[in-house]
């Protein structure tokens, strides 16, 4: 009996321990892995305190009118940069010299930016960026990382697929995304074939004066362009740009411009075109050197391409261009140097609209259709050979060896990524250590706020043979393409330095003061902690006395030299408001329409008694 | 007693000339003040003919305890040292050539004289400063003199006071000095 029961036992025993044994670990195997994935994707993302992200990443901000800069690999959200957007937060677009660059507008619509270029790579001085709503371009000096010019650019309808800029940033070009009427103010969209006209611009930017200029336009056919690139290396005088809508349909695009099999890609020598210009064989066009490439043949050509193309990228080496068909789902790889051939042995198919259309199979490299990929975009680039391309219907990152064609790996983003972005991702010295998809939905990723969703970023490592999904973000509205740089390439200041050849600024507390003239009132002011002083030689040196009426101009210094001390300026009920970095001087310009008495204080923290860095504005009554 | 100095002490005298305008261009008392917003230490450093270092961040926040400003005006000294100094490397020189043994009592002297002097006037500007506070100041806070060399703290800020590389360099230029006393000792 006794041996029985013990039998018994010990088999129950054994039983329990090879349940406990075997059912923990082989559950626990697959949480530990589990774990231990999550951990070290947190470590390869965790930037401890007091270290820097090794990357820039500056995304545009789609119709917010801004520029957002992140860590990465941590994501952190650093900055966001005012450009076509008022910014309360800086006081962008409330001082005299932001307001006058905004021209009246209070958004626009940011796309694509581009880091300025030197031999090809990123050079770190400024960054461009267009606003497809009010046909504008803008310059960021990454010094400080404020906007420093916006041209308005006329005879254009939308410079969506700018800004790109060639090698050595010669040129900035915005192709438009709106063919308008040409010639004359208004047309009949049945007349849309002759009278319409789709303009790009070459502009330059003076980095010494931060100017930008116009330098020629080209008239191209009345489509829709959508991306663009220029050449590198050997193909560094060409530049391409998709279009779509070559059927130059007027109503309901969604079908009417889906027809045709063949859209084009436009490629063209901005070189040539430059030297064109000098010999005076344009027309000038409404303030403008205008080029009819019909009237000058030899330096614009098309090329034929899968349907409704949007992305185009032109690889690291210069070599190729590669198209995507958003609604043919393949990428198809063009060859530069059988183009140039084709150009040479006027190997074409045809004429379009003045223009050469080359002979497709000529130039046509080789055409890449991954499985069931669908919706392909934007492509970026490793110093590997490789290619990124993303997927926007079926919400993946396909990588792919552009010199063969050879699919290498898949990768789910989280949902619907439009561009992408590699460091040094569209340049001619590639960093493929990371990759950021900027996804256009997050649905149900994040914390509910509501029926808006919040846009999305996931972070890849790519740095190994198989890319891996190592963080997702919620972002800004709306992530349209960005610039990813490393840190060592930019070199911002801290301090402002003093000025003495500025005639509005005052560093000395002595030599504030404030002179009337009629009835324009000018306040030579300073702002330091904790303190304004508008008039030191009076009885309450932060007071600006002035009558009903009266144009008042502001003329502040921030006078403290020391880093991160930030002052503001708020004036109450008038609507003003301006943000001073150590150093600077600003200056804001108002009329005095409404009498009382209006606080003004310093809106930017800036030490303990900053509650108390305040003043008035006395406006008087009129008798 | 009226024996003249051997040719290794004039050198050492020599020396001691040349160091001593050197020491000109060299600073040679510091102060450093830390906060938690100031990790990498703003600084006050003194040379004989100047100031140096961040002073117009520090007199931005002296003024919240109603510190008078910090500036070259304020301290004349700046403006007659170097002369003093060179003048006293000259007496060196002039030693040297006569190389008298009594001139060489004289300029020891002088130069301990001078030197308890400097430390004096150090002394008499911290206790100026720290004591002299504006009583209107927004934060008020007790008189203090930070010490010559050493920790103090104040309000939210730690001092570090230190000589430098000229003070040094002063001490040697005393020990070439001297070095002829032990050169000629009994002989």
């Amino acid at each position: 009996m006794k041996k029985l029961f013990s039998g018994a036992g010990g088999i129950l025993a054994g039983l329990l321990v090879a349940f406990v044994f075997f059912g923990s670990s082989s559950l626990g195997a697959e949480e530990q892995a589990l774990s231990s994935e999550n951990k070290s994707n947190a470590e390869a993302v965790y930037v401890p305190h007091g270290e820097h992200d090794e990357y820039y990443l500056i995304n545009s901000g789609g119709h917010s009118g801004q520029l957002f800069v992140y860590g990465v690999p941590s994501m952190r959200h650093i900055r966001t940069i005012p450009v076509f957007t008022p910014d309360p937060a800086t006081g962008y677009g409330f001082d005299k010299e932001s307001k006058e660059m905004l021209g009246g507008y209070t958004w626009g619509d940011l796309h694509h930016p581009a880091l300025s270029e030197t031999n090809g790579d990123y050079d770190g001085n400024f960054l461009f960026a267009t606003d497809v709503a009010n046909n504008r371009v803008a310059a960021i000096d990454l010094e400080d990382f404020h906007t420093v010019d916006i041209l308005e650019v006329p005879n254009i309808g939308g410079p969506h697929c700018a800004a790109f800029v060639t090698e050595n940033t010669e040129y900035i070009f915005l192709p438009t995304r709106f063919s308008l009427p040409f010639d004359t103010e208004y047309a009949s969209l049945d007349d849309y074939s002759e009278e319409f006209r789709g303009v790009m611009s070459a502009v330059t930017f003076d980095q010494e004066s931060k100017e930008f200029d116009v330098a020629y336009q080209v008239a191209l056919p009345p489509w829709s362009y959508d991306k663009a690139r220029a050449g590198k290396r050997d193909s560094s005088d060409w530049a391409v740009i998709s279009t779509y809508n070559t059927e130059e349909a007027t109503t309901n695009l969604e079908i009417n411009a889906s027809q045709a099999d063949r859209d084009y890609i436009v490629l063209f020598n901005w070189k040539n075109l430059e030297e064109r210009v000098a010999n005076g064989e344009y027309e000038e066009f409404n303030g403008e050197k205008m080029i009819y490439p019909e009237k000058h043949k030899g330096d614009i050509y098309l090329v034929p391409v899968a349907k409704s193309p949007h992305g185009i990228d032109v690889s690291p080496d210069g070599k190729y261009f590669i198209a995507s068909g958003k609604l043919a789902p393949a990428m198809t790889v063009f060859s530069f140097e059988k183009a140039f051939e084709a150009i040479e042995n006027e190997d074409f198919s045809g004429e379009r609209n003045g223009l050469p259309v080359l002979n497709y199979d000529s130039v046509m490299e080789r055409e890449v259709d991954p499985p069931g990929a669908l919706g392909p975009l934007h492509t970026q680039f490793d110093e590997r050979g490789n290619a990124y391309t993303t997927m926007f219907i079926s919400s993946e990152v396909v990588k792919w060896e552009y010199e063969t064609g050879e699919i290498i790996d898949r990768q789910d983003v989280y949902y619907s990524p439009g561009h992408l972005v590699t460091p040094h991702g569209d340049t001619a010295e590639p960093q493929g250590k990371y990759l950021v998809s900027l996804n256009k939905i997050a649905k149900d990723n994040f914390l509910s706020v509501g029926p808006s969703h919040p846009e999305s970023m996931d972070l890849l490592d790519i740095s190994g043979d198989e890319m891996r999904h190592l963080m997702s973000v919620p972002v800004n509205p709306e992530p349209h393409y960005g610039q990813m740089v490393h840190r060592d390439v930019i070199n911002p200041f801290h301090v402002y330095e003093m000025d003495e050849s500025n005639p509005y600024a005052v560093y000395d507390q002595k030599d504030t003061r404030i002179e009337r003239d009629g009835d324009n009132v000018t306040v030579y002011g300073i702002a330091m902690r904790s303190k304004f002083i508008f008039d030191a030689a009076s009885e309450r040196p932060d007071v600006i006395e002035v009558n009903e009426g009266d144009t008042v101009t502001m003329h502040i210094t921030n006078t403290d030299f020391d880093q991160d001390i930030v002052h503001g300026l708020g004036i109450m009920d008038y609507d003003l408001n301006f943000e001073q970095m150590p150093g600077q001087t600003k200056t804001l310009e108002f009329v005095a329409d409404k009498a009382g008495v209006f606080p003004i204080y310093c809106t930017n923290f800036c030490s303990a008694l900053h509650q108390e860095m305040t003043g008035y504005l006395m406006v008087k009554p009129k008798e | 007693m009226s024996k003249k100095l051997s040719f290794q002490s004039a050198a050492s005298l020599f020396i001691a000339a040349g160091l001593l305008l050197i020491t000109i261009f060299l600073p040679w008392w510091g102060m450093k003040f830390y906060a938690p917003q100031y990790q990498e230490g703003l600084n006050i450093i003194v040379y004989p003919y100047k100031l140096a270092g961040e002073i117009d961040i520090v007199n931005s926040l002296n003024h919240y305890i109603g510190m008078a400003q910090f500036s070259e005006e304020s301290f004349p000294e700046l403006q007659f040292l170097p002369w003093i100094i060179a003048g006293m490397a000259l007496l060196i020189v002039i030693t040297g050539l006569l190389r008298k043994m009594s001139l060489l009592y004289g300029l020891i002297g002088l130069f301990i004289i001078g030197g308890i002097l400097g430390i004096y006037d150090i002394r008499r500007w911290l206790v100026s400063f720290g004591t002299n506070l504006d009583p209107k100041a927004p934060i008020t806070v007790d008189p203090f003199v930070p010490p010559i060399i050493g920790e103090n703290t104040i309000a939210n800020f730690v001092t570090n006071s230190y000589f430098s590389y000229g003070s040094f360099l002063l001490l040697l230029v005393f020990l070439l000095i001297l070095f002829p006393l032990w050169k000629e000792r009994r002989q």
